[in-house]
């Protein structure tokens, strides 16, 4: 077993627990031992980066220190926009000692622990989608998915800035493909995969941000996706919460299912779907999850 | 070395567009501006694009290379046509086209100009012709983005700019944050006032293709964040974006977590709010909608509260806050001697 430090963040504890539960579902069979941080906030989410960029950087910090405390020198996250806030922090705390020991003395006279430097931030899919982690992968996925088209969805900030992110080439990714092939899927190619499913400004500007989520659905609808995962639990609430408005919007029917990346992997790993929270997503998976060999329920 | 190219033509009189294959002879050093060059000069002279530095300083000749945004001068051929591949040449995106590799870029001078791009001096700029002094800690705020040449590399794949065309984007707002950042300026709070409209500063999506795309690093999805920072420092803060980032830090230093059951109803206003019921009836059935009771609360919350309240009296804040991380960021890029940190090179 790896002890990894686990950082759930904001969602995976709220509206996307199903992420959590399939996540620490999943991890005993992929040889993790998930060393929950509990004292620990949210990263920022970007939002913080511009109500406050300071308490964020900080916030980022502390999360770092939490690892480096339980003892792992990486942190796994479940989450694109996590992956970015945390990596950017620790490049700038890692990279710039001056910055580094001005937040250090904030965090101590917060009573919080100092960060030391050198922490890894990675996300749950880098993990598996290469060497190691691919081969266990392939060991664990006992019940393939029986040739799904699952179109693969990337979301911005697992991508982009690649010079933060640096695990694939932002524009040509092949990660999600790979573990969708692994798990007896078959990957659905479309252009919007690596596009932007508009999930930040939902609320502050929804016209727009519906505009952006309708090109990956109809994308992959189109290349005759039976299914769509994802990385990103913000992404995940665009495309399965949002899915009906956007339907509205459009005046026609989607109804494409989405999974975190996490509940595919765990599917395919052969757990039982009613440990995965399915019935949790807005957009059913019944007609997927009946598809799929064996007798099955939880899905709705 | 042998280049194979399709370009795309467009014929603004027929309106016919196509793919034409060019089949070249360029010596292995060669750019992407060579190749154009060559089918102008000697295949076929009514290819048009622009150009005119080539060297990466005017901004001219952008165009996408299977899909992406670059500088045709910048871009060594050799690496593109690897393996035999035969890349595709279009013209940039986001913009009407006006033949073959050349655009139409006035919607984007018009966004530019609807940033007021020149400096409105006020009593401290030495208009009494005299230089005006600025420490270089002030300039480093807008450094990056005085780097800008106008290419429309960021615009061209603007993911909001695509499905919503009057966004300011990514060009005009960081013009735009050369002159909130600018010391000299004295018309920073209309200038955040105007640029937190409905298509200004929180209208981005913040899919970073811009700064992905930009080949002089301005990095322009940071400079929409530092003018959104600098919005809400000086209260310029009524707009739904500015009320939706605000109210992640008030979740962290009460719980830690996002409290994310009363961010709607933050971000857009009790009335407003009455239109998602029917989203958060069906979430809530499903079990997607948390109730704001009881919180979802931080193990030691002490810290995060602590730790807001420490940040506040120190001098970084707004955009301070995003410029100070810059040097360290500026590093990926060029690790020449990674055993020498950042802080010590003080200028």
């Amino acid at each position: 077993m790896r002890r990894i430090a686990y950082y759930k963040g904001c969602l995976a504890g709220l509206s996307a627990r199903e992420l959590d539960v399939s996540t620490r579902a999943l991890a005993p069979k992929l040889g993790l031992e998930l060393v929950e941080l509990e004292s620990v906030t949210c990263c920022g989410a970007g939002d913080i980066q511009m109500a406050d960029p300071d308490y964020a950087l900080h916030l980022n910090a502390r999360i770092l220190a939490e690892a480096e405390h339980a003892g792992s020198g990486t942190i796994l996250t479940v989450c694109n926009v996590c992956t970015l806030n945390l990596r950017q922090a620790a490049w700038q705390l890692g990279n710039d000692e001056q910055l580094r020991s001005r937040v250090n003395e904030n965090l101590e006279r917060s009573g919080a622990r100092p960060y030391s430097g050198g922490v890894e931030v990675t996300h749950l899919l880098w993990l598996i989608a290469r060497g190691e982690g691919l081969e266990r992968l392939k060991e664990i996925a006992v019940r393939k998915l029986d040739g799904l088209r699952v179109a693969p969805f990337y979301g911005c900030q697992l991508l982009r800035p690649s010079k933060l992110m640096g695990f694939e080439d932002p524009d040509r990714p092949t990660s999600l493909e790979t573990v969708i092939e692994a798990c007896g899927g078959e990957p659905v190619d479309y252009p919007a995969k690596t596009r932007c499913c508009g999930f930040p400004i939902l609320l502050a500007r929804e016209q727009t941000s519906l505009a952006e989520l309708a090109r990956p659905l109809e994308q992959a609808l189109e290349a005759g996706a039976e299914a769509m995962v994802t990385s990103c639990p913000l992404c995940h609430l665009s495309l399965d919460a949002w899915q009906k408005s956007l339907e509205r919007t459009l005046g026609r029917k989607l109804g494409l299912p989405i999974f975190h990346l996490s509940q595919l992997l765990a599917l395919a790993a052969g757990l039982e779907p009613a440990r995965l929270e399915f019935s949790r997503h807005a957009v059913s998976l019944g007609p997927v999850l009946a598809r799929l060999e064996s007798p099955l329920e939880g899905g709705r | 070395m042998q280049v194979r190219l399709h370009v795309q033509r467009s014929d603004p009189v027929t309106g016919e567009t196509r793919l034409q294959l060019f089949e070249l002879e360029l010596p292995r050093e060669a750019t992407l501006l060579d190749c154009l060059e060559q089918i102008k000069d000697e295949v076929d002279g009514t290819l048009a694009f622009r150009r005119s530095c080539r060297e990466g300083i005017c901004g001219s000749c952008a165009v996408r290379i299977d899909g992406r945004t670059a500088l045709a001068c910048r871009t060594p051929v050799a690496e593109l046509v690897a393996e035999g591949h035969a890349p595709t040449i279009a013209p940039i995106g986001n913009l009407p086209v006006v033949r073959d590799l050349v655009v139409e870029m006035e919607p984007m001078w018009q966004k530019m100009r609807a940033v007021e791009p020149f400096l409105r001096p006020g009593p401290d700029c030495g208009l009494d012709g005299r230089e005006t002094p600025i420490p270089s800690a002030r300039l480093d705020a807008v450094r990056k983005e005085s780097l800008c040449i106008n290419c429309g590399a960021c615009v061209s794949e603007c993911d909001a700019m695509t499905v919503s065309p009057e966004f300011l984007g990514p060009h005009a707002l960081v013009k735009a944050w050369r002159l909130v950042g600018d010391p000299r300026d004295d018309a920073v709070a209309p200038r955040l006032k105007g640029l937190s409209g409905e298509h200004g500063i929180w209208e981005c999506t913040r899919c970073y293709l811009c700064n992905e795309r930009c080949p002089k690093g301005v990095d322009p999805r940071d400079a929409i964040a530092k003018l959104g920072a600098e919005a809400i420092a000086a209260r310029i803060d009524r707009d739904r974006g500015a009320r939706h980032a605000k109210w992640f830090v008030t979740s962290a230093r009460t719980t830690g977590w996002l409290r994310e059951s009363e961010l709607v109803v933050r971000t857009l206003g009790l009335a407003f709010s009455f239109a998602k019921i029917p989203l958060a009836l069906r979430l809530f059935r499903r079990g997607k909608a948390p109730l704001p009771l009881p919180r979802h609360r931080a193990r030691d919350l002490a810290p995060a509260r602590e730790l807001r309240h420490i940040v506040a009296g120190q001098d970084r804040r707004g955009a301070l806050g995003i410029v100070q991380g810059e040097r360290a960021l500026e590093r990926i890029d060029f690790i020449c001697s990674p055993e020498q940190p950042v802080g010590e090179d003080e200028p």
